[in-house]
C-alpha cells in the first residue's frame, strides 16, 4: 500500500516535471494573456504613451456587438454558415484521399507529399502574398475557363451548385492536408490481417469499410473535426478576424471592444466543439472486435 | 481488395484496376501545386506580363529580372541581408528544436503519466487553440516587456514556444500507444526518461514531424514579434525585412516584381524543409511499431 502511494507520487512527479517547461511557457503567453483580454473586454481601453488606461463598461462592449454594431453580427454569421458547411467537407473529403492513398498503389510517398504541401501555402505570409498577387482560388478557375465552360453547358439550376463546389473545393483541398496525414496514420494502425480475414469470410469492400475502418479510425474523425474546426476558425485572414483586428486600434471603440468581439468569437468555436466533442467522443473506446461480431 | 501485400509499400507493378484511382490522385494533386507554380512563374514575369490584363497564369518570356532588382535594393540598405537571414536562422532553428521538445515531453505526460492536473492542463491547451490570437496581441507585449525580453532575440523565441497545435496533435498520438507496451518497460526497470527516449519519441516520430513543419512556418514567416517586440533594427527578422522592402514598393510599377521574387524567397526554405521533413513522416509511419 505504501509503496504502491510511494511510486504514484513519483509517477506524478516526473509527470509535473515534464510538463513543467510547457506550463512556463503556457501561463506566461497564453493563459494570462487570455484572461488580461477578458478583463479587458469589460473596460474602455485606451492606449496612450504613458500606458494603458481602463475605464469600466460592464456589458456594454458586448451589448454594442449585438445590438450597435453595423457590421459583427452579420460578418459572424456568413462566416459561421460557412464554416459549419465546410468542416464536414473538409473531413470527409480527407477520409477519401487518405483511403486511396492507402491502397496499394504505385508512387504513394509522392501522392502524400502532394496533399500534404498546401500546409505551406496556406499558413503564413505565403498565402497573404498569393492573395495580394491576385492568386485566390476562383480568379485561377476562371482564368483557364472552366467555370464559363460549365455555363456554357449546363442550365442554371445545375451550373450554379457545381460552380459553388468547384470554388469551394480548391479551398478545402488547401485546407485538408494535415487531416490527411491524421487519417493516414491511423488507417496504417489498422492491422491487414483483419482485411483478409474479412475479405475470406465474403465481406464486400463496402461491408469492410463501414465496418472495420471506420470504426477504427474512429478517434481520428474526432481529432479531424476538432482540428477543422479550430484550423477554419483561427485562420487569420478570415473575415471575423479581420474586422477584429481592425476595431483594435480604432479609437472610439478601442481594443476593450475588439476583445469583447473576440470573446463573443471564441464562445461559439467554443459552443460548436462541445457539440462535436459530445456527438462523436461519446464512445470512443469502441472495440474494433466488436464490428467483425 | 484482394491485392494486398503485407508489409510491402507500393506494390511491383500497376493493376489495371487502379487506373481510377490515379485518375482522381492526380486531377486532384494538379490543384494542390497550382498555387506553387503560380509563385514561381509570377517571380519570373518581367514587367509587362505581370500587369498584362487579363491576367496569365504561366509565364511567357521568363526573365531573372526581378531578382536582380531585389539584390540590387537589398545592397543599398544599411544593414546587411545577411544580418537578418542570421536572425532568422537562429530563430527558427531554437523554435522548432525547442517547441517539439516541450510538445513531445508535455504530450508525453498528459496522456500516459498519471498525475492530478493533466485532464485541467489539457482542457487548457484546447481552450488556447481555439483563441484567437491577435486578441492576445497586447496583453502578451505587457508580459515580454515585463520579462525584459524586448530588443533580445530570445523575444522571438520563447513568446511562441507552447504551441498548442503542438501538443494537441502530438498528445492524440501518443494516446495511441497501447498502454501494454509502457508498462512493460517500466516492469523491466525503464525509467519514464528512458521510456520517453526509446519509445514514445520514436513511434511518434511522424507527429513530431508533422509538428516541426508547422513550427518551422510559424517561426520563419513571423514578422509580428519584429514588428511589436523588436525596436534596434538589427534584430528584426529576415520575413519582417521582406515585408518592409516590399511594402515601401508596393506602389512602384517595379515594386511588383520586386515582390513577386521576394515571395518566391521566403516561400523557398518552407518549401525544402517540407521536402526534408516529408520524408521523415513516410519513413517512419511504415515502420513504427504501433499496429
Amino acid at each position: 500500500m505504501l509503496l504502491k502511494r510511494i511510486r504514484r507520487r513519483r509517477e506524478s512527479f516526473t509527470g509535473y516535471l515534464f510538463v513543467f517547461p510547457w506550463i512556463i511557457g503556457f501561463l506566461l503567453f497564453m493563459a494570462y494573456p487570455i484572461y488580461f483580454s477578458l478583463n479587458m473586454s469589460f473596460h474602455k481601453v485606451l492606449i496612450t504613451s504613458e500606458g494603458i488606461q481602463k475605464d469600466f463598461l460592464g456589458w456594454d462592449n458586448f451589448k454594442y456587438a449585438f445590438l450597435s454594431d453595423p457590421k459583427y453580427v452579420e460578418e459572424l454569421l456568413v462566416f459561421i454558415k460557412s464554416v459549419v458547411f465546410m468542416i464536414p467537407i473538409v473531413v470527409v473529403f480527407a477520409m477519401l484521399v487518405a483511403l486511396l492513398i492507402n491502397q496499394p498503389i504505385r508512387f504513394k510517398g509522392l501522392f502524400r507529399a502532394i496533399f500534404f504541401l498546401p500546409v505551406v501555402i496556406t499558413s503564413g505570409e505565403v498565402v497573404k502574398e498569393l492573395f495580394a498577387q491576385g492568386a485566390t482560388t476562383i480568379s485561377i478557375v476562371e482564368r483557364y475557363g472552366i467555370i464559363q465552360f460549365i455555363e456554357a453547358n449546363l442550365s442554371p439550376s445545375w451550373s450554379e451548385p457545381i460552380i459553388a463546389i468547384i470554388q469551394q473545393l480548391i479551398v478545402i483541398l488547401w485546407y485538408s492536408g494535415v487531416q490527411i496525414l491524421i487519417f493516414l496514420a491511423g488507417l496504417q494502425k489498422v492491422n491487414s490481417q483483419i482485411y483478409e480475414a474479412a475479405s475470406i469470410d465474403g465481406a464486400s469492400p463496402w461491408e469492410i469499410f463501414w465496418k472495420i475502418t471506420l470504426p477504427s479510425i474512429k478517434p481520428f474523425i474526432l481529432v479531424n473535426i476538432i482540428y477543422t474546426t479550430v484550423d477554419l476558425f483561427t485562420n487569420s485572414l478570415n473575415d471575423v478576424i479581420i474586422l477584429i483586428k481592425e476595431h483594435m486600434f480604432k479609437i472610439n471603440t478601442g481594443f476593450g471592444y475588439a476583445t469583447a468581439q473576440a470573446w463573443i468569437y471564441f464562445m461559439i468555436i467554443f459552443v460548436i466543439l462541445l457539440f462535436v466533442v459530445v456527438i462523436f467522443g461519446r464512445n470512443e473506446d469502441y472495440n474494433p472486435r466488436k464490428a467483425g461480431r | 481488395m484482394s491485392s494486398f501485400h503485407g508489409n510491402k509499400v507500393n506494390p511491383t507493378r500497376m493493376h489495371k484496376s487502379q487506373f481510377k484511382f490515379y485518375l482522381f490522385l492526380i486531377s486532384l494533386s494538379a490543384f494542390m501545386i497550382l498555387p506553387i507554380i503560380f509563385m514561381f512563374s509570377q517571380s519570373l514575369k518581367p514587367i509587362g506580363e505581370l500587369f498584362l490584363y487579363p491576367p496569365r497564369f504561366f509565364v511567357e518570356n521568363p526573365t531573372f529580372k526581378n531578382f536582380y532588382d531585389l539584390f540590387n535594393v537589398t545592397s543599398v540598405t544599411v544593414i546587411p541581408m545577411t544580418r537578418f537571414l542570421f536572425n532568422s536562422i537562429v530563430v527558427t532553428g531554437s523554435v522548432v528544436f525547442l517547441s517539439i521538445t516541450i510538445s513531445a515531453m508535455a504530450g508525453f505526460a498528459l496522456s500516459k503519466l498519471e498525475f492530478k492536473w493533466k485532464k485541467v492542463l489539457f482542457e487548457a491547451n484546447i481552450i488556447a487553440l481555439m483563441f484567437v490570437s491577435a486578441a492576445v496581441t497586447i496583453p502578451r507585449y505587457f508580459v515580454v516587456d515585463t520579462l525584459g525580453l524586448t530588443d533580445n532575440l530570445l523575444g522571438h523565441i520563447i513568446p511562441v514556444l507552447a504551441m498548442p497545435v503542438g501538443l494537441f496533435l502530438i498528445k492524440q498520438f501518443v494516446d495511441q500507444i497501447p498502454n501494454e507496451i509502457i508498462q512493460s518497460a517500466s516492469i523491466d526497470g525503464a525509467t519514464n526518461f528512458t521510456i520517453f527516449r526509446k519509445i514514445v519519441v520514436p513511434v511518434i516520430m511522424p507527429a513530431m514531424a508533422t509538428v516541426s513543419i508547422l513550427a518551422f512556418q510559424m517561426a520563419w514567416n513571423n514578422t509580428e514579434t519584429s514588428e511589436i517586440y523588436m525596436n534596434k533594427e538589427t534584430l528584426r527578422t529576415f520575413a519582417f525585412y521582406m515585408t518592409t522592402l516590399t511594402g515601401n514598393l508596393e506602389n512602384k510599377v517595379a515594386g511588383q516584381g520586386i515582390a513577386a521574387a521576394a515571395a518566391l524567397i521566403m516561400f523557398v526554405p518552407n518549401l525544402i524543409i517540407f521536402i526534408f521533413m516529408q520524408s521523415r513522416v513516410i519513413d517512419t509511419m511504415a515502420h513504427s511499431g504501433i499496429k
